[in-house]
C-alpha cells in the first residue's frame, strides 16, 4: 500500500519537474531567439573563418607602446589605492550606522545605512565614473570617487556583519571597568573586527584595481584612456598590449594580496 | 561597615518578558565574602548584573558606597563602575591583545579618549599592572596574547584586571564555571587571598555550593528569583539547601 | 564612608616597554611607508586637496539643476522597455551559459577533484583567472569589435566573465568539501564523473545554489550597462543621452537601472532565502 502511494507521489513530482524544465528550456530558446539570433547582423559577420580572422587581428603586441603605458599604469594603480582609501573612509560611520547592535538610532540610521550600501552596490562602476565625469571632469578625480562609491556597499556590509557577529563578552567587561563608547569600540569591539576587516579590505582593493583599469574608457583616467584611443585608431595590436598591461597590473596586485594576507591573517 | 546595600530589587531582561528577581534584599559589608547560590535560572547572574546595571533593574534601590546606583546618571554610572570590579565566568578578556594590555583595560575608566587612542596608560598604571601580574604568577606571560593562556590562566588575568581598578567591591559571575575543579579551587583561593590582603568586600555568584561554603563568611540563596535564605555560612544546614534546591531535585 | 582598599604593594617586579625593537619599529615603518605613498599618490595625480570641499558643492548644484527632474516619460517608451526586456534576457543567457560553463571549468580548477593535476588543473585556472582578470565591458568591447554591434557580443562577454567569477568560487567550494564521501565512491570501483555526481555533487549543492544566484546578480548589473559599448541593450540609451547631453534622460535611465537591479535583488533574496529553507 504505502510503496504505491509513494511511487504515485514520486511520479507526479516527477512530472512537474519535467514541466518546469521544458517550461524552462522553452524560455531560455526563446530568449536565444530574440536576443542573439534576431538582433546579430549575421550577413556582415560573415563565416566562422572571417570571424577568426577578426579574432586574430588582435595577436600580437606593439612594443613601441610600452614607454606609453608606464604612467597610465601607474596612474591606475594609484587610482584603485586612493579609491579604496576613500571608500574605508566612507565606510566607517556606513559600517557604524549599518550594523544593528551598535547603531545608534535604530529606526532611521539603520535602514539608511542599508540603503547607501544597496545602491553603491548595484550602480556598475561605469555609471558612476559618467556621473562623476558629468559633475568633476575628466582624470583621475572622478575615477578615485566612483571607485570609493562601488567599493562602500561591499566593505561596509562586510563590516557590518562582522560587527553584528561579535562576542558580547569583552563589551561587557570594558563596560564594567567604567569605559565609555570610543574605549568599548576600541578595546572590545575592533579587535575582534580586525582581521576580518582588514581581509575584506585587500579583496576589494584587488578588484578595484580591475575596475580603475577601465574606467579611463568613459574619461575617469588610467589605462582605459589608452585602450579607448588605441580601439579607435584601430591599432588591434595596441589593445592587445594595453589589455595585457592590465593583467600584469592585476597579477602585481594578486601577489601582493597574498603576500599582505600571510603577514597579517 | 556596609558597602552595598539592596532592598526590594526586582528585574526582568525585557519590559514585557517574566520578571526574573522578585525582590530581594541583602547588605554586603566591607570585609565580607558574600555567596549566592541557587540553582540555574535562580536569577543570580542577573542579580550580580544588576548591581553595576549591566542590566537594568525594574524596582528597588542599590546603595552602593553611599550612592543610589538605580539612579545615576551615565557620567557618575561609569565612576561607579570603575569602583566595582568584575570577574566573568567565560572571562571575558579582548583575545587578539596582551596580558598587559588587558590588565591595563582596568583602569580605562580613569583615562582620557586622548590615551585611549594611543593605549599610553601612565606609569603608574603600568607598575601597577606589573606588581598584580606577578602576584597572580603570571610575570612571565607578560607579552603573550591571550588567547595563548589557559582556563586557569585567563581567570587570574580577569582578576589582576578587576583588580587594576582599585576597587571597592568585586563581583564575581560564576568565576570558575568554566574551569576544571583542581583549578577552581586555585582560583577560589587567590581572590579571596587577594580581596583579604587588598581589603576588597567580594559578591560572588557560585554555582558550586561547597566551594561557596568553603571560601564564603555569608550565603544567600536564591531560588526562581525570590531569596530563601541569607545569613552566615555556619547557619547553612542540609534541610535549607534542599529548600533553595528544591526545584532542581525535582 | 567605607574602609579604603589598599593598592597592591611591592617592588616592579621587570621592566616592561610597549614599544619593542625591532618589531614596533617595523609595524610602524610600515605605515609610514604605505601612509607616504598615498601622499605621493595625491600629488603625482595633482587632486587639488584645497578645492575639494567645493567640489562638493558644484555636485550638489549639478545633480539639482541639470539632473532634476528626471524626464520619467523617456524610459516609459515602448522601445526603451522593449531594450529593458532584452537587457534582462541578456542577464540570464549570460549568466545561464557562464554557470553551465563553471561546471566543467570549476571541477576542473579544483586541486582534489581535477582529473589532472599536471596538466587540466593548471590549465582551468589559467582559463578562469583570465577570464576574471579581464574586465566584462573589456570583453565587450572585443566582442562587439569581432561581431559587430548587437547583443551576441553582450551575451558572449557576460558568458565569460560569468565563467571566470563563478568558476574560481566553485572551485574554492569544491576544494573545501569532506572527502570522506568521496573515498567512499572511490572505493565502491566508480570512475571520476560518478565521483563528482554521488560524492561531491550533494555536499556543495547549497553553496552552488548560493553561487548561481550571486554570478546572476553580478551579470544582471553588467547586462544594463555592456549596452553603452554596443553590445545590446539599455546602456546603449545611457551612451547616445550621455553623448547628446541630455542629462534629465540620463537621470531617468539612471533612476531605471537602480529599480531593475533593486527589483533583482529582491527576487535573489527570496531565491536565496529558499533555498536555505530547501536545505
Amino acid at each position: 500500500m504505502t510503496s504505491d502511494i509513494i511511487l504515485e507521489r514520486r511520479r507526479k513530482s516527477r512530472n512537474v519537474r519535467l514541466c518546469v524544465y521544458l517550461a524552462l528550456t522553452l524560455l531560455v530558446a526563446w530568449s536565444v531567439q530574440v536576443t542573439i539570433i534576431d538582433d546579430t547582423d549575421w550577413e556582415r559577420m560573415g563565416s566562422l573563418a572571417n570571424v577568426l580572422e577578426g579574432a586574430n587581428r588582435f595577436i600580437g603586441i606593439d612594443f613601441s607602446l610600452f614607454k606609453d603605458l608606464v604612467e597610465p599604469t601607474i596612474e591606475t594603480f594609484m587610482i584603485a589605492c586612493l579609491g579604496t582609501l576613500l571608500g574605508v573612509i566612507i565606510c566607517i560611520p556606513a559600517a557604524w550606522f549599518g550594523a544593528m547592535n551598535i547603531t545608534p538610532f535604530k529606526p532611521i540610521t539603520y535602514p539608511l545605512a542599508r540603503m547607501m550600501m544597496t545602491i553603491s552596490r548595484s550602480i556598475h562602476e561605469i555609471v558612476w565614473a559618467l556621473f562623476f565625469v558629468a559633475v568633476v571632469g575628466l582624470g583621475a578625480l572622478p575615477g578615485i570617487f566612483a571607485i570609493a562609491v562601488r567599493s562602500v556597499g561591499f566593505i561596509a556590509k562586510m563590516s557590518a556583519e562582522a560587527i553584528e557577529d561579535i562576542d558580547p563578552g569583552p563589551v561587557e567587561a570594558i563596560r564594567s571597568v567604567g569605559g565609555n563608547n570610543l574605549q568599548v569600540l576600541i578595546y572590545a569591539i575592533l579587535p575582534q573586527i580586525l582581521p576580518q576587516v582588514l581581509g575584506v579590505i585587500i579583496f576589494e582593493w584587488e578588484i578595484n584595481i580591475r575596475r580603475s583599469a577601465i574606467l579611463g574608457l568613459v574619461g575617469a583616467g588610467g589605462l582605459g584612456l589608452v585602450f579607448f584611443r588605441q580601439m579607435n585608431t584601430f591599432n588591434y595590436h595596441g589593445v592587445m598590449t594595453v589589455i595585457i598591461a592590465i593583467l600584469g597590473l592585476i597579477l602585481l596586485g594578486e601577489a601582493f594580496s597574498h603576500w599582505v594576507r600571510r603577514k597579517i591573517i | 561597615m556596609e558597602i552595598l546595600n539592596v532592598t526590594g530589587l526586582h528585574a526582568s531582561y525585557s519590559s514585557s518578558g517574566p520578571e526574573i528577581l522578585k525582590g530581594i534584599d541583602f547588605a554586603v559589608e566591607d570585609d565580607d565574602f558574600f555567596a549566592i547560590i541557587g540553582p540555574s535560572g535562580a536569577g543570580k547572574s542577573t542579580l550580580i548584573r544588576c548591581i553595576n546595571r549591566l542590566v537594568e533593574p525594574s524596582k528597588g534601590t542599590i546603595l552602593f558606597d553611599g550612592r543610589e546606583v538605580t539612579r545615576l546618571p551615565r557620567r557618575e554610572l561609569r565612576r561607579l563602575r570603575r569602583d566595582i570590579g568584575v570577574i566573568f565566568q567565560e572571562f571575558n578578556l579582548i583575545d587578539r591583545m596582551s596580558v598587559m594590555d588587558n590588565v591595563l583595560s582596568g583602569r580605562l575608566g580613569y583615562i582620557g579618549n586622548f590615551r585611549t587612542l594611543f593605549r599610553a596608560f601612565p606609569r603608574s598604571d603600568i607598575d601597577q599592572g606589573l606588581r598584580l601580574l606577578d602576584r597572580v604568577g603570571l610575570i612571565d606571560h607578560v607579552d603573550k596574547r591571550a588567547d595563548e593562556l589557559s582556563g586557569g590562566q585567563r581567570q587570574r588575568v580577569g582578576i589582576a584586571r578587576a583588580l587594576m581598578q582599585n576597587p571597592k567591591m568585586l563581583l564575581l559571575d560564576e568565576p570558575t564555571s568554566a574551569l576544571d575543579p583542581k583549578i577552581s579551587r586555585e582560583i577560589m583561593g587567590l581572590v579571596k587571598q587577594m580581596a583579604t590582603e587588598l581589603n576588597v568586600p567580594c559578591l560572588c555568584n557560585i554555582h558550586d555550593v561547597q566551594l561557596a561554603t568553603e571560601f564564603c563568611n555569608k550565603i544567600i540563596g536564591l531560588q526562581d528569583g525570590y531569596m530563601m535564605f541569607n545569613g552566615p555560612t555556619e547557619e547553612m544546614d542540609e534541610a535549607k539547601l534542599n529548600e533553595i534546591y528544591a526545584m532542581e531535585v525535582l | 564612608m567605607s574602609n579604603q582598599p589598599s593598592r597592591i604593594a611591592g617592588d616592579v617586579p621587570i621592566r616592561w616597554s610597549r614599544y619593542k625593537f625591532p618589531d614596533t619599529f617595523l609595524r610602524y615603518g610600515a605605515w609610514l611607508c604605505v601612509f607616504v605613498f598615498l601622499v605621493y599618490c595625491v600629488e603625482y595625480l595633482n587632486i587639488p586637496l584645497d578645492r575639494l570641499l567645493g567640489v562638493f558643492g558644484r555636485m550638489g548644484d549639478i545633480v539639482a539643476n541639470r539632473y532634476y527632474p528626471p524626464d520619467m516619460e523617456y524610459i516609459m517608451d515602448r522601445e526603451y522597455l522593449d531594450y529593458v526586456v532584452e537587457t534582462i534576457q541578456m542577464a540570464y543567457l549570460g549568466a545561464l551559459f557562464g554557470i553551465g560553463l563553471t561546471l566543467p571549468l570549476g571541477w576542473f580548477a579544483a586541486y582534489n577533484m581535477t582529473p589532472s593535476r599536471r596538466f587540466i588543473y593548471p590549465l582551468a585556472r589559467l582559463i578562469t583567472m583570465s577570464c576574471r582578470a579581464v574586465h566584462e565591458m573589456i570583453w565587450a568591447i572585443l566582442f562587439v569589435s569581432i561581431l559587430g554591434y548587437g547583443m551576441l557580443a553582450g551575451v558572449l562577454a557576460l558568458t565569460l566573465f560569468c565563467t571566470g567569477f563563478a568558476g574560481k568560487l566553485l572551485a574554492e567550494e569544491i576544494e573545501a568539501i569532506d572527502m570522506g564521501p568521496v573515498e567512499a565512491m572511490r572505493s565502491t570501483g566508480a570512475n571520476l564523473f560518478q565521483t563528482m555526481i554521488f560524492g561531491v555533487f550533494p555536499q556543495i549543492r547549497v553553496a552552488f545554489t548560493g553561487i548561481a544566484i550571486y554570478t546572476w546578480d553580478v551579470a544582471f548589473r553588467a547586462a544594463t550597462v555592456v549596452g553603452f559599448f554596443g553590445a545590446g541593450g539599455m546602456g546603449w540609451y545611457l551612451k547616445r543621452n550621455v553623448l547628446q547631453i541630455e542629462t534629465e534622460r540620463v537621470a531617468a535611465i539612471l533612476i531605471s537601472i537602480l529599480i531593475l537591479v533593486m527589483i533583482s535583488e529582491t527576487v535573489s533574496a527570496w531565491a536565496r532565502g529558499k533555498a536555505m529553507k530547501m536545505q
